[in-house]
């Protein structure tokens, strides 16, 4: 430490107000744990800044006076990873406690980070939104930690993990200065630092507020519990349950040990004479649940589960949920310590995982309790014991440390959710390739060169890492059972979406096929396809009924090649994994500006059957035709998007029609199922709204969704392109106005002044596509990108972006620039 | 005497073991949320119980700031209930017990309620709680009197010393002493309510034969001094149920209030005294009905063999056939005592009882796990945390559009009655049992 005690304090002290500034030894102490029972020394002070400039200002202050800050949430960490060293500063988020007002239009919501995970959605719950992010902690864990974390939850097997909720975060560096990652769109190209900054344990920066993506309250939930005499049946269950087409939103277990202790401290009255339960649960339309739940059911029954039990009513899926979501605090009834992992390995491999910890428990001697994230492969097995017993301690952490090996060697992760924190430090070496270990290095150096921000955590040491990556793969190759695919760069992104809708499942993010038909009466074609090194690079979002995600939320796994030459391997073919930082996602939609891709591994879902087209046309003449689809896209905006919204093309406007022709018209796709309470109903729907709004029917059309390329032959390359903005649904009458993002997108004055002639609407999350208007940034949204080395919209300090740290990345992975350089990365004076 | 020592500490080392820091109690913890700080909540606090437990030397002195850590635990047990592992509260009683010489001594950790020590420690006898009250209702009338309805809200922004002095008159408990005054507030009530009143009306409902022929009812100081019209209706309630009430002479102080300020002594002379006056009069099998729910915790724990006698008034009226003879189309906001959600776990009795008045319809307020900030005395000791949970509790009653608020604990009745005032002065705040009498007694 470089600077006396008294003076640092004294200092603080002016910053912060003295009763923010905690010294005395009580504080001392209790800051110096967190759940994770570890332990490293007591901290100098702990601030409690009263908001994010206050917080700035200590960050700044720590810098200058060379004290390491440690950024603490609400302490609810299992790996240690907001634990302080001796003498360093706590620096607590828990007062910046802001949660602005919920956009019921554009899904979102802006908290600091000192919000708890559970306000958000309590926050949302008046207009039928939630927070899907829900891990066990939830009712105590802050934003900030979630995001610190790249935490997960139950509910992340159907809405993704932390990462996949967060549309802009506000920062600041070790300098710091106040930053902020993009405009807060739903998914941006450019070097992603959301991506790098989530997960990344408060070691690069430390996150003031977030907006958050809210997801629609589900019609209809069905959760169900069901109870197996053998463990083997019940892991089965979950692959066989994901491979028939179900997409439960989670898939949760607990086996014996843990179901015993979760009964005894709630008395759920569950039989505790089985191997294993499952807690399951299906959501969205009454009728589509009840369907999914009743096939669920009859399928588990038949996998060799002895009794299901549903629930009926709110109150008891509370209770079921209960059971799993307690059952971390109720390990403390198993025995006085444990060791908790975190392991995930690719879905497939769960049965073989299981089995190989009931060999390495029998091996060793010891006590293991385990709670699954089932559906996401992720598991929490605790291997319990007396601490005052040395000899059941070494066994205890030789079991939980083969634990991780093994599921290394079926290419997992050490950690999914908890993060590495000082708890994983001795095994990540075991995951991570030196090149990626030295990339995440010099990714530090270039945010914290001191090494001033969380020092010790989550990176272990230079020159550790001890994996050999896997050979960059040829070829597609499939994983059936663990919904995975691998594709060779070269590879095309329809010949990959053929071969996987043939099994129905799918890469929901693009287009399949390069289909041009020139005589479709819906109009011309595509004309191009995309190879998988296009779809990493461009991070293609394409109107194609995309969930809200991204190729960035489906890619797992990436080897690139670095603009210095180095083979990079990064990421796991598994559903989560928090070890390191975040190198394949940051990269996705990066241009080839730092590193080109080589291959790629991403997530399948299960594809939806059918594609519903109706084209809508207002004959009616009476000029209200943008006041009949506002209110059409109005109706179905909320519609449960897991699948994919509705996408609305909108043609022709009031200008270009005469007065007694059609004043344009809307079509509308949509994937589903093809049952009664899917399409059928959306049809229903549709056709009653579009003749409220004075819209006639022209003609309807049902696609097997694997020839779907076929219905979408209509859409213009345009559209293909990058969203330009997003508006809500009341904004499209007469004139479009930018409603979304913050201030500065409503400055920008490209924004048409009369509707346009042709434009894309998709329904969820509320994202637009505009010909013509997007040329002034070339289809680019992101204030840091860079298109294959062309000048795009620049990067604006002034907005919070950090020139000098995008520079400082191309320097590690391009340091000669040998790849695309566009003209903002290489001007120092540029911008 | 040290091997005693010994042995009772390795037995709380051994609960301790059983918390694995989760965190799960800090949301409902009140000093965690007022303060932000989590020395202030219970993780924190038993972090610093393992510290205190693991010093071997009996002469190292415990640091203050420790002291002072256990002495701002309310007490409400919120964080017991919300123990997945079954962290018991006896922990952190431990813990205040601690803290005790602290708080009887004084210390520059522990801040000085405005009341002096003299009269705090004499708030244990009825008599003292009467002039109190008194005193409180007068100046109320008069600050009401001269500055209006938002008198309290007016009074606000005086200097600290003095601010405690008017929230000390503010949040002392008031109920309607006579029934006429009590008629009248509901009435008012009713007919400004935006609840549509039932069509029909109950008619007589017949009384219970399986009624419980004969309790025993505990006075306590404050519903004794402060409340006695609300005391008097719940009699009359318990009467109108089939009830034999049977009021033993001699009662002294639950014993509560000189626990949590750290005089164990006064407490147990108080617990014996009760067992004495309550064994003379209480056959076997009878209940002892105790109105507020801080009393009742105290005595179902320190009256021994005959505290498993013990029932909360409003779980007793829950199980009893009430002859309810008139509607009361009002929103109603329950605020759970502590002492009775977490101390005895009764939550749902409040509302299975209300819910049987035609026409009444139970909203739920944010947080209703969560302590109103009273906590007995600790709130004259530690008043700015205090107000502030006040006010945050008023704050969650407030937004559920409640006509009514109602409450059976004379401290979250002052407590709660002070944070609506500053709130919400529409909002009215009413002991439960009055309601409920309002409902049975429409003459």
């Amino acid at each position: 430490m470089g600077t006396q005690k008294g003076p640092a304090l004294a200092g603080l002290s002016r910053i912060l107000g003295p009763d923010a500034l905690l010294t005395d030894p009580a504080a001392r102490l209790v800051y110096s744990r967190d759940s994770s029972h570890m332990t490293l020394g007591r901290p100098l002070g702990i601030a409690l800044p009263a908001d994010a400039s206050t917080l700035r200002k200590v960050v700044r202050f720590c810098k200058v006076n060379e004290l390491a800050v440690v950024t603490r949430g609400t302490g609810t960490g299992l790996s240690g990873g907001a634990v302080p060293n001796e003498g360093e500063v706590v620096l607590a988020t828990s007062q910046l406690k802001a949660l602005g007002p919920v956009d019921d239009q554009g899904l979102r919501v802006r908290a600091e980070a000192g919000v708890l995970n559970d306000q958000v959605s309590a926050h949302a719950s008046s207009f039928a939104l939630h927070f899907a992010p829900d891990p066990s902690s939830q009712s105590i864990s802050s934003i900030g930690g979630n995001i610190a974390e790249n935490a997960g939850g139950p509910h992340c097997l159907r809405h993704g993990v932390t990462l996949h909720h967060l549309l802009r975060l506000e920062w600041c560096d070790v300098q710091g200065r106040a930053l902020t990652t993009g405009r807060g769109l739903a998914c941006e190209r450019g070097i992603d630092l959301t991506s790098l900054l989530c997960g990344s344990e408060g070691t690069l920066g430390v996150v003031t507020a977030a907006d958050l993506k809210l997801v629609t309250d589900p019609q209809s939930v069905a959760t169900m519990a069901a109870f197996f005499p053998d463990l083997n049946d019940a892991t089965g269950s979950v692959v066989s349950l994901l491979r028939a087409g179900l997409m439960p939103v989670a898939v949760e277990m607990v086996d014996q040990p843990m179901l015993e202790a979760v009964e005894a401290a709630f008395g759920f009255g569950f039989p505790t004479d089985v191997a294993a339960a499952m807690i399951l649960e299906f959501a969205g339309q009454p009728e589509e649940v009840a369907e999914d739940a009743d096939q669920a059911g009859n399928l588990l029954m038949g996998n060799g589960a002895r009794e299901i039990r549903r629930a009926e009513d709110a109150a008891t899926r509370m209770e079921l949920w209960k059971c799993r979501k307690k059952a971390f605090g109720a390990v403390g009834r198993l025995a006085p310590s444990y060791v908790t992992m975190d392991v995930v390995v690719p879905l497939g491999k769960l049965p073989d995982l299981v089995r190989e910890i009931q060999v390495i428990k029998a091996k060793h001697g010891v006590e293991i309790a385990t709670a699954f994230h089932a559906g996401d492969g992720n598991l929490h097995p605790g291997v319990h014991y007396d601490d005052r017993d040395s000899e059941l301690r070494r066994a205890a952490h030789e079991a939980a440390d083969e634990i991780i090996r093994t599921a290394l060697a079926m290419d997992g992760s050490v950690t999914g959710e908890h993060g590495v924190g000082i708890e994983k430090l001795h095994a990540v070496p075991w995951q991570l390739d030196p090149v990626s270990l030295e990339l995440m290095w010099d990714i530090k150096r270039v945010f914290d060169p001191e090494d001033r921000l969380n020092p010790g955590k989550a990176l272990p040491p230079p020159g550790s890492a001890l994996a050999v990556p896997p050979s960059v793969p040829r070829g597609c190759t499939f994983n059936w059972d663990s919904m995975t695919v691998t594709a060779e760069a070269d590879v095309s992104l329809s010949e990959l979406q053929a071969q996987a809708l043939e099994r129905g499942l799918w890469l929901p993010v693009g287009l399949a096929a390069a289909t041009t038909q020139a005589d479709d009466p819906m109009g011309p074609g595509l004309g191009s396809d995309r190879s998988i090194s296009s779809v990493v690079e461009n991070i293609l979002f394409s109107p194609a009924l995309v969930a809200g995600g991204s190729a960035r939320h489906f890619l797992l796994e990436l080897w690139a090649e670095t603009g210095a030459g180095r083979l990079l391997h990064t990421g796991a073919p598994v559903f989560k994994n928090v070890a390191g930082y975040n190198l394949a996602q940051m990269l996705c939609g990066s241009g080839r500006v730092l590193a080109q891709p080589r291959a790629a591994t991403f997530q399948l879902r299960p594809a939806p059957e059918k594609l519903g087209v109706w084209r809508f046309a207002d004959l009616s003449g009476d000029g209200n035709f943008w006041e009949g689809i506002h209110s059409l896209i109005d109706r179905l905006a909320h519609r449960d998007p897991t699948l994919g919204g509705p996408v609305f093309v909108i043609d022709g406007s009031q200008e270009d029609c005469s007065a007694s022709g059609p004043q344009g018209t809307v079509t509308v796709l949509a994937p589903g199922r093809d049952r009664s309470w899917d399409l059928g109903d959306l049809d229903k729907r549709l056709v009653e709204v579009a003749s409220l709004a004075g819209l006639e029917l022209l003609e309807q059309k049902r696609f097997d969704f694997r020839s779907w390329s076929h219905a979408l032959v209509h859409l213009p390359d345009w559209a293909l392109a990058w969203p330009d903005w997003s508006v809500s649904a009341k904004r499209i009458q007469g004139k479009i106005e930018a409603d979304r993002g913050p201030g500065d997108l409503q400055k920008t004055s490209f924004l048409p002044q009369k509707p346009p002639s042709r434009m894309i609407w998709q329904a969820s999350p509320a994202l637009v596509w505009i010909p013509g208007s997007a040329t002034e940034n070339e289809g680019w949204c992101c204030d840091h990108c860079c298109s294959g080395g062309k000048p795009t919209q620049l990067p604006d300090p002034d907005a919070g972006v950090p020139l000098d740290l995008l520079r400082g990345m191309k320097k590690v992975f391009d340091p000669d620039g040998r790849l695309d350089n566009p003209l903002w990365l290489k001007d120092e004076n540029h911008g | 005497m040290a091997d005693q020592r010994q042995t009772a500490k390795s037995h709380l080392a051994e609960l301790l073991r059983s918390c694995v820091q989760c965190g799960l109690c800090l949301p409902t913890c009140a000093t965690w949320l007022a303060t932000g700080n989590e020395v202030h909540s219970p993780r924190g606090r038993l972090l610093l119980l393992e510290e205190v437990l693991n010093i071997e030397d009996p002469d190292t002195n415990i640091p203050v700031a420790f002291l002072a850590a256990f002495d701002h635990c309310i007490g409400c047990r919120a964080c017991e209930t919300a123990c997945p592992s079954g962290v018991p509260f006896s922990l952190l009683e431990y813990g205040q017990g601690l803290a005790g010489d602290l708080v009887v001594n004084g210390s520059p950790e522990i801040p000085q309620p405005a009341v002096p020590g003299f009269v705090l420690r004499r708030l244990d006898s009825p008599s003292v709680l009467r002039f109190l009250g008194r005193v409180a209702g007068g100046t109320r009338s008069f600050f009401a009197g001269i500055l209006g309805r938002r008198w309290r809200s007016r009074l606000d922004h005086l200097p600290v010393g003095m601010r405690s002095l008017v929230r000390l008159v503010g949040s002392m408990p008031t109920a309607p002493e006579t029934d006429d005054q009590l008629r009248a507030l509901l009435d008012d009530l009713v007919k400004s309510s935006s609840v549509v009143p039932p069509q029909t009306y109950p008619e007589d409902a017949p009384v219970s034969d399986d009624s419980p022929s004969d309790v025993a009812f505990f006075q306590g100081c404050a519903n004794n001094g402060l409340l006695s019209g609300p005391s008097r209706r719940l009699c009359e309630l318990l009467r109108s149920a089939g009830c034999r009430v049977e009021v033993p002479q001699g009662q002294d102080c639950c014993g509560a209030l000189a626990a949590h300020t750290g005089r164990p002594t006064r407490a147990a002379a108080q617990h014996h005294r009760n067992r004495e006056v309550f064994n003379k009069n209480t056959g076997t099998g009878s209940r002892i009905v105790v109105e507020a729910a801080g009393c009742g915790l105290e005595l179902k724990e320190g009256l021994g063999d005959l505290g498993s006698q013990v029932i909360d008034a409003v779980h007793l009226l829950s199980g009893l056939n009430l002859p309810v003879l008139r509607a009361v189309p009002l929103k109603v906001a329950v605020h759970d005592p502590c002492h009775a959600r977490h101390g005895q776990g009764i939550s749902q009795q409040p509302r299975e009882l209300l819910s049987r008045i035609p026409g009444l319809t139970l909203v739920e307020a944010a947080e209703v796990e969560v302590c109103c900030g009273s906590g007995g005395v600790w709130g004259l000791r530690y008043p700015e945390i205090s107000e502030q949970l006040g006010r945050r509790k008023a704050e969650n009653l407030a937004t559920t559009g409640a006509d009514l608020v109602v409450t059976s604990n004379p401290g979250c009745l002052g407590q709660i009655a002070d944070g609506l005032a500053l709130i919400a002065p529409d909002l009215p705040i009413l002991p439960l049992t009055d309601l409920v009498w309002y409902a049975v007694k429409p003459e």
